[in-house]
C-alpha cells in the first residue's frame, strides 16, 4: 500500500484516507447540487396495486413466456460468445493506447443505445440485440484480461527452456496462471449479459425485458411480479443450469431457434453512414458543397445549440447524479458487507442476506427507480436510490467472498476488532478500486435512468432517438463516451 | 466449433431472407393495453391473410420510433401509426400513404388532468397552469405530447418549459394517470380514450384525480402503407388493402386497436399534426 509521507502537515493522514476523503468531498458537493426534493404524495393506491401484484404473481398473463425465457438466455450466450471471440484478441494487444482508447470509447455507450443504433441499421433483428451485447462486452473483456494476464506471475516464464516459441510461452507462461480467474470472471460477466439482455427487451428484442416493461409501465403488475420472480430466479440458479459443459449444447439450440433474422441491406447501412448521421444541413447535400461559408455556420449554430441545450445540462446532471449514487453506494456497501461476513454473522443472517443481495443486484434499475418515484416523486432521488441499491447488492456479493477468504490469526479475539482491524484494511484497496470502476458502470446506466425523465445525457440521447434525429443522437453519444473515458483515465491515475 | 456457428448463423439467415421476402409484414402498438400484443395481432393478421390471399406476418414493438425505422427500413409494409409518428414516416418513405383511420381518430382529444391537491383556476376558459408540475405521456406520443404541448402553448403564450416547474414523461397514459392520481405530478396530459375506458373500468379514483380541461379535436391513429406493394404484391394491392381494412367488422380483432371501426383516409387529414410538429419543433 503507497503511503505518502511529507514532512507539511497531514503526513498522518494515508493514501487511502486521502482517497476516501476526497470523494466524500465531491459527494458532498454534488449531493448539496442535486435536485432531492421528496414531494409529499399519496402512493399508497398505487404501491397497493403493486404489493397485490407481487403476492398473487400471475404466471399465465404473459404470452410466449417459455420464448422469452430463452431468447433472454439465447442472446446473453451468443453476445458473451462473440464478445470473447473480439475481446480476447484485443486483450492481447490492448497496451496499445490506439486500442485501450478505441476500447474505452465502446465500452462508454451503453447496450440499450448501442442497440438503438444497430437498430436503425439491422432492424429489429436477433443481430441487432446480439451485436449490443458482444460489442461493449468484448471492449470490457478486452480490458479486464489485460489486466489480469498482467498479475501473471514470472517465475513460470524464466524458466521455460530456451528458445520456446512465443505462443507456447504464453500459453504455459501466462495464461495457465490466470485460467481460473478468467473463467471466474466471464461466469460472472455472464451473469450480467442475461441482465442486459432482459434489459434489451425494453427497446424491442424479443427477451424478458418486452413483457418486463411493458407490464410495469401499464400497470399489469400480477404479470410483472410474476416476470421480475422468474428472471431473480433465472439468475440465482445460474450456476445449475449454465455448467461449462451443458454450453456446447446450448450454444447450437440458441444459433438454431434464433428468431428469423430480415435480410442485411447495404444501402440501409450506407443510408445510415452517409445521411442519417450527418446534421440535418448537411443531408443530401454534395460534400463539396460541405464547406460553404453559410453550410458551415449553419452546422456550427446547430452543433452549438445542441450542446449549449442538451449536452452540457445533460453532463452535469449525468455527473451528479453519478457522484451521488457513488456516495450512496459507498456507505450502503460498508454498512451491509458486515452482514455478509462469515466473521460477523451466523449462517442464517449469510443466508438471508445472500438473498437479498441476489435480488438487489437482479432487478433492473429502472424498476427500482420506477417505483421509488412512486414513493419520492420524481426528483433525481429515486434515481440515485435506485443505482445505489443495485450497484452495492453488486459490490457486496463481490466483496463477501473475499473478506471470507481473509485468514485471522487466532491472537485476535472479538468479532469487531477482527473484522474493522484486519478485514476492512485488507480489502479496502480492492473494495476501492471496485468502486470507482463502479462509478464508470454508474455513469453509464444513468442513460437508462434517463428514459424514465431523470434528464440525464441518456434523457437527451433518448429523445433524440424518439425525434428520429440520430445526428443528434450520435453527437450525444460522442459526448456521453468521452466523459466516459475521461472518468476512467482520471479514476486510474487517482488509484496508481 | 464457435466459428462453424457462426458460419451456420450465417447461412441460416440468408435462408430466412427468401423465406422473408414473399410475406407482407405489419406493425401496431395500441395506444391502450399493449398486453398479449402477438397473440392479438396474429389473429389480425390471420384475417388479412385470408383477405388478401398472400401470407400476412405481424411484428411487434415496442415503440412509435420502433415502429417508424421498421416502415422506413421497409422490414414492414404497413402500420398503424399515431398522428405523429404517421408523419415523421411518411416524411421518412416518399410514397406513402395513409389509407385508413379509426373512426374515433376524425376527432380525437386530449384531456388535461390535475391531482385534486391543485386547485387551478380558469382564465379565458384554459386552465392557468404556470408553476405546477406537469407530466407527459411518451416522448413521440401525439395525444400524451405533441397535441397537449401545442395547445398549452398557444393558450398561456410561452414555451412549456417556462410555464412548469418540472416536466416529465411518464411513457404511458395509464402511466400518466397513476402518476397525476399519486400526485408524483400535479398535472397531466392524456390520451382521452384511454382516460374514458379506465374511469368505466373503475381503474382510477375519481377523487383523486379528475379532468380539468379537453382539447379541440384533431386527427390521430391511421394505417400507413408502403410505396412499393403493389409492385410486389400485386396491381391494385394498396386499394384491395384498404377495402379490406374497412371491411374489418369482428369487434374481437376491432378491440385491439381498439376502434370502433375503419374508415377511409389520405395523407392530407393529417396536414394539421404536421403543422403542430413543425410550430413546436418537434419535426424540422
Amino acid at each position: 500500500m503507497p503511503r505518502t509521507m511529507t514532512f507539511a502537515g497531514f503526513s498522518f493522514v494515508g493514501h487511502w484516507q486521502k482517497i476516501t476523503l476526497l470523494l466524500l468531498l465531491m459527494v458532498s458537493v454534488c449531493w448539496f447540487f442535486a435536485d432531492t426534493e421528496v414531494i409529499a404524495l399519496e402512493p399508497w393506491i398505487e404501491l397497493g396495486r403493486m404489493g397485490q401484484g407481487f403476492i398473487h404473481p400471475n404466471f399465465f398473463a404473459t404470452e410466449y413466456l417459455f420464448e422469452a425465457l430463452w431468447q433472454t438466455i439465447s442472446f446473453a450466450l451468443l453476445g458473451i460468445t462473440l464478445g470473447l471471440l473480439l475481446g480476447f484478441p484485443l486483450a492481447l494487444c490492448y497496451q496499445h493506447p490506439l486500442i485501450a482508447a478505441i476500447c474505452a470509447f465502446i465500452r462508454a455507450i451503453h447496450e440499450i443505445f448501442w442497440a438503438l443504433i444497430f437498430l436503425q441499421i439491422f432492424g429489429l433483428s436477433a443481430i441487432t440485440g446480439i451485436l449490443a451485447i458482444a460489442l461493449p462486452y468484448a471492449a470490457t473483456f478486452a480490458r479486464i484480461f489485460s489486466d489480469i494476464l498482467q498479475q501473471a506471475p514470472r517465475h513460470t516464464l524464466f524458466s521455460l527452456p530456451k528458445g520456446t516459441d512465443k505462443l507456447s510461452a504464453f500459453i504455459y507462461g501466462r495464461w495457465m496462471h490466470m485460467y481460473p480467474q478468467i473463467v471466474d470472471y466471464i461466469r460472472y460477466r455472464f451473469e450480467c449479459a442475461l441482465r442486459s439482455s432482459a434489459v434489451l427487451g425494453f427497446i424491442g428484442m424479443p427477451t424478458l425485458g418486452f413483457y418486463l416493461e411493458s407490464a410495469f409501465r401499464q400497470g399489469h403488475y400480477e404479470q410483472g411480479g410474476a416476470l421480475l420472480i422468474l428472471f431473480v430466479l433465472l439468475i440465482g440458479s445460474i450456476r445449475f443450469w449454465a455448467k461449462p459443459i451443458f454450453l456446447w449444447l446450448y450454444l447450437p439450440l440458441a444459433i438454431y431457434f434464433l428468431p428469423p433474422i430480415p435480410a442485411i441491406d447495404g444501402q440501409i447501412i450506407w443510408r445510415f453512414l452517409s445521411v442519417d448521421i450527418l446534421p440535418p444541413m448537411l443531408q443530401g447535400q454534395p460534400f463539396l458543397s460541405w464547406f460553404d461559408i453559410d453550410i458551415l455556420s449553419k452546422v456550427f449554430d446547430w452543433a452549438y445549440k445542441l450542446i449549449t441545450q442538451q449536452v452540457f445540462p445533460g453532463m452535469i446532471a449525468t455527473l451528479v447524479l453519478a457522484f451521488c449514487a457513488l456516495g450512496l453506494t459507498y456507505l450502503l456497501t460498508l454498512i451491509l458487507l458486515p452482514f455478509n461476513t462469515r466473521l460477523m454473522m451466523p449462517k442464517v443472517i449469510i443466508l438471508i442476506m445472500r438473498a437479498v443481495n441476489l435480488i438487489l443486484r437482479s432487478l433492473p434499475e429502472y424498476l427500482l427507480a420506477f417505483v421509488l418515484m412512486m414513493l419520492l416523486g420524481p426528483s433525481m432521488l429515486p434515481a440515485i436510490i435506485a443505482l445505489a441499491l443495485h450497484n452495492s447488492g453488486l459490490m457486496v456479493f463481490l466483496m463477501a467472498r473475499q473478506a471470507d477468504s481473509v485468514t485471522v490469526p487466532l491472537t485476535y479475539q472479538p468479532r469487531i476488532d477482527q473484522y474493522s482491524y484486519l478485514v476492512i484494511p485488507n480489502l479496502y484497496p480492492h473494495f476501492m478500486g471496485l468502486l470507482f470502476y463502479r462509478f464508470e458502470v454508474i455513469i453509464r446506466e444513468t442513460a437508462i435512468l434517463g428514459m424514465i425523465g431523470v434528464m440525464t445525457l441518456g434523457f437527451y440521447v433518448d429523445s433524440n432517438f424518439s425525434e428520429i434525429r440520430f445526428s443528434g443522437a450520435l453527437l450525444l453519444l460522442v459526448f456521453t463516451a468521452g466523459l466516459n473515458v475521461i472518468v476512467d483515465y482520471l479514476a486510474r491515475r487517482l488509484l496508481h | 466449433m464457435k466459428r462453424t456457428h457462426l458460419l451456420s448463423a450465417g447461412l441460416l439467415s440468408l435462408f430466412s431472407t427468401f423465406a422473408l421476402s414473399a410475406t407482407f409484414t405489419f406493425t401496431a402498438i395500441p395506444d391502450a393495453d399493449e398486453s398479449n400484443l402477438r397473440t392479438r395481432f396474429e389473429k389480425v393478421a390471420d384475417y388479412l391473410s385470408e383477405q388478401l390471399d398472400v401470407e400476412v406476418k405481424y411484428i411487434p414493438v415496442k415503440s412509435y420510433s420502433a415502429a417508424i425505422t421498421a416502415f422506413r427500413n421497409n422490414q414492414v409494409q404497413l402500420a398503424w401509426f399515431g398522428g405523429l409518428s404517421g408523419v415523421q414516416a411518411r416524411g421518412l418513405v416518399p410514397g406513402s400513404e395513409a389509407i385508413a383511420q379509426g373512426f374515433e381518430d376524425q376527432y380525437f382529444k386530449s384531456y388535461l388532468i390535475a391531482n385534486h391537491s391543485v386547485d387551478i383556476k380558469s382564465f379565458d376558459d384554459f386552465p392557468v397552469l404556470n408553476n405546477y408540475t406537469f407530466t407527459f405521456g411518451s416522448k413521440g406520443s401525439t395525444s400524451g405530447r405533441l397535441m397537449p404541448q401545442f395547445f398549452i402553448e398557444k393558450n398561456l403564450g410561452k414555451p412549456v418549459e417556462q410555464i412548469f416547474k418540472r416536466i416529465g414523461f411518464s411513457g404511458d397514459h395509464s402511466r400518466t394517470i397513476s402518476q397525476v392520481e399519486a400526485g408524483v405530478y400535479q398535472v397531466g396530459a392524456v390520451n382521452y380514450k384511454v382516460w374514458d375506458t379506465a374511469v368505466e373500468k373503475g381503474q382510477v379514483d375519481t377523487s383523486k384525480v379528475k379532468v380539468i380541461w379537453e382539447s379541440p379535436t384533431y386527427p390521430d391513429y391511421q394505417w400507413t402503407v408502403h410505396s412499393g406493394v403493389d409492385n410486389d404484391f400485386g396491381a391494385g394491392f394498396k386499394e384491395k388493402l384498404t377495402q379490406v381494412l374497412i371491411g374489418m367488422t369482428d369487434k374481437d380483432l376491432l378491440a385491439s386497436f381498439p376502434r370502433s371501426s375503419f374508415i377511409p383516409a389520405k395523407n392530407s387529414d393529417y396536414q394539421p399534426i404536421e403543422r403542430v410538429a413543425k410550430t413546436i419543433g418537434m419535426i424540422d
